[in-house]
């Protein structure tokens, strides 16, 4: 007799039919952007890096943007998996582990986008033999990959031993490193003193606040796309309360966005100006105007105050995509602006040669790299999940 | 019978000789710069870029062209820019594997063999005083002409050849150092330890670039440095730096 039984536990072991149509679709975007991204792959570890658009002036570009989003993105969902295992909040019963297997790709996804940044990216074991723990730099390189081990051990226990004591501790550890690092990485721009646009206590303080942002919008893609509930009240307790947080931390956002700009704006030093002007009206407008506050923010805040999708599965994951998205480019707001300026009075205009420029947009090879990167971790996070069997998918047997 | 008064330059050199004899902690190499007198030639600029063997998008020593005044009431003045060598450098504490840091004669340096070129110094510096390498030789784009004087394969040898900063040969063959490094003006201290002026002192047509050893007090640019009419460049951000600019 044939008769459908669900398993009381979810099942590990990869299954290629137990794809859902939303994982497929993420797995074939993910694939299709791992694809675009094999030629800059190749080119920048074979080839090098002559192709890139940033260079002496504007000396940080696309990569180390993606680096700050994506080491927010990991430290943001830490911080969201400490709910459910340290905080035992009862609605977020279930998604620690999709929590902390998004921890555990963005994390190496964004240490691999620093990578490729590196001139000479094999010396990177210097940073471990000969440190120089004054720099905010090397701070981070040991931070981080301390905190990726954190997170592979959390992983361990919440599969392995969630009642153990000693995961609390590690809980602990690990929620109190996704903090400092979330904020470090903005402390890593802060510190620049010659460079007025970021050289202010309030950068490395947001860095956090959008971490944790960044984390509950990853959580509404996993839970609307996803997470398997066995009572589907979860999942609409669960858009309630992310729905909410996400809202609370839009106008928090809104809010510093506004102290950070309007404190540029009235203080008219022109170190600080410049960035802004490039920011609100120069070459980066739409990037600003369009993607980080109409896509990332705007749309996602009426969104949420429409019930009806807030609390649809599709429009809940389509929210968190879109301030993903909001948050990649305000970091990139973040960096880029910032080199427009002239360090001197006529300097860029004194000798000229190959990436001796203040004007800068990314080139195709940043843009393939970056594709290449995000759809490698895109491919791990939803194979990997459905291997590990995180998002609690019920197991259906036929006797 | 008056006495000739020496050239600055036979001067500076025996000041140099002076210094050399002293212990490296002892020295305190300042560049004194009378904008006064720069016309703007740009020959330090390609003195340095001949002597470091600087690939195209590197340069220690570009002359910013700087206009001042509106019409009618206009001037033009010529700011050559070299690494600053600061007292308090900025570039130093944020290299994550100490690969550029200030030796016993207080000349800001870099360790080619040990930067891994994340540029956080290039980001750190208040003067855009360092540039990054990213491979590039003046003639790859020349064409291949067999039996040409002057074509890639014969012209390309002097680029491919060994440089000598900081007094070790560095070959560019396989992505070897300096190619993505991070790059500056050193003073040339490769020179200095041969009792050699810096190349852009050398060269300068109008004796506008005076270097020498600010401790000792018969040198020519301690007489220069404390003049009213010294600036230094982004003073207020406490850099403290050793190039002085005379106005």
């Amino acid at each position: 007799m044939a008769k459908k039984q669900e398993a009381k536990a979810a099942s590990k072991g990869f299954n290629w039919k137990s794809l859902t149509k939303a994982e497929l679709a993420v797995i074939s975007i993910g694939a299709l952007a791992f694809i675009l991204g094999v030629w800059g792959l190749y080119t920048r570890l074979f080839v090098g890096e002559r192709e890139v658009g940033y260079g002496s002036y504007v000396v940080w570009g696309l990569w180390v943007s993606m680096y700050l989003f994506l080491a927010g993105v990991a430290t943001g969902s830490y911080m969201i998996a400490v709910l459910e295992y340290l905080f035992n909040v009862p609605m977020f019963k279930g998604t620690g582990k999709a929590a902390l297997w998004a921890g555990l790709v963005t994390m190496p996804a964004a240490l691999a986008s620093i990578g490729m940044d590196l001139g000479h990216m094999e010396r990177i074991i210097n940073v471990y033999l000969r440190p120089n723990f004054m720099s905010l730099l090397a701070q981070m390189v040991w931070g981080y990959t301390l905190f990726l081990l954190v997170v592979i051990v959390t992983l361990w226990f919440a599969f392995k031993r969630p009642s153990d004591t000693f995961f609390k501790v590690v809980l602990w550890i690990g929620f109190f490193m996704s903090i400092f690092l979330s904020g470090g990485v903005g402390a890593l721009l802060g510190v620049n003193a010659s460079r007025p646009y970021w050289s202010v206590g309030l950068l490395s303080v947001q860095f956090p606040i959008f971490a944790f942002a960044s984390g509950v919008s990853l959580m509404l893609i996993v839970v609307g796309w996803f997470m398997h509930f066995k009572d589907e009240e979860q999942r609409y307790h669960l858009f309630r309360w992310l729905g909410w947080v996400a809202i609370a931390l839009s106008l928090a956002k809104i809010y510093i966005l506004w102290a950070y700009l309007s404190q540029a704006w009235y203080s008219q030093v022109p170190d600080v100006m410049v960035p802004f002007n490039e920011i609100i009206f120069g070459e980066y407008w739409w990037s600003f105007w369009i993607i980080q506050i109409a896509i990332g923010t705007v749309i996602p805040l009426v969104l949420h105050m429409i019930p009806k999708l807030a609390h649809n599965k599709f429009w809940a994951g389509a929210i968190g995509v879109m301030v993903l998205i909001g948050f990649a480019a305000a970091r990139a707001n973040i960096v880029f602006p910032a080199m427009s300026v002239e360090m001197l009075d006529g300097l860029p205009n004194a000798f000229f040669g190959p990436h001796l420029n203040i004007r800068y947009f990314p080139s195709s090879l940043e843009w393939s790299v970056t594709l290449g990167v995000i759809g490698a971790a895109i491919l791990a996070f939803v194979l990997g999940a459905e291997f590990l069997a995180v998002f609690n998918k019920p197991k259906t047997e036929v006797k | 019978m008056a006495q000739e008064p020496k050239d600055v330059l036979v001067r500076m050199h025996e000041d140099l000789q002076r210094a050399l004899e002293k212990a490296p902690e002892d020295r305190r190499w300042v560049m004194v710069i009378d904008l006064r007198k720069c016309v703007g030639c740009h020959a330090c600029t390609i003195a340095c870029v001949a002597e470091n063997k600087l690939p195209p998008g590197v340069v220690y020593r570009p002359v910013l062209e700087q206009e001042r005044g509106t019409y009618p009431n206009v001037s033009r003045a010529f700011v050559p820019r070299p690494c600053m060598q600061c007292e308090n450098p900025p570039c130093t504490p944020v290299c994550p594997v100490t690969a550029t840091y200030k030796n016993a004669e207080g000349i800001v340096v870099v360790d080619y063999e040990q930067c891994i070129g994340c540029r956080a110094c290039l980001v750190a510096c208040p003067y855009g005083a360092r540039t990054s390498d990213f491979g590039y030789t003046y003639t790859e784009d020349l064409p291949v002409l067999e039996g040409a004087i002057v074509g890639r394969e014969t012209s390309d040898d002097y680029e491919v050849a060994a440089n000598y900063e900081y007094g070790k040969a560095w070959s560019r063959e396989n992505h070897g150092s300096p190619i993505g490094n991070a790059r500056k003006c050193h003073f040339c201290l490769h020179r200095i330890h041969a009792g050699e002026l810096p190349a852009c002192v050398s060269t300068c047509i109008g004796r506008a670039t005076l270097y020498g050893d600010a401790n000792d007090p018969d040198s020519v640019v301690a007489d220069l440095i404390n003049l009213p009419n010294v600036v230094r460049l982004k003073e207020e951000l406490g850099t403290e730096p050793r190039v002085y600019y005379l106005v």
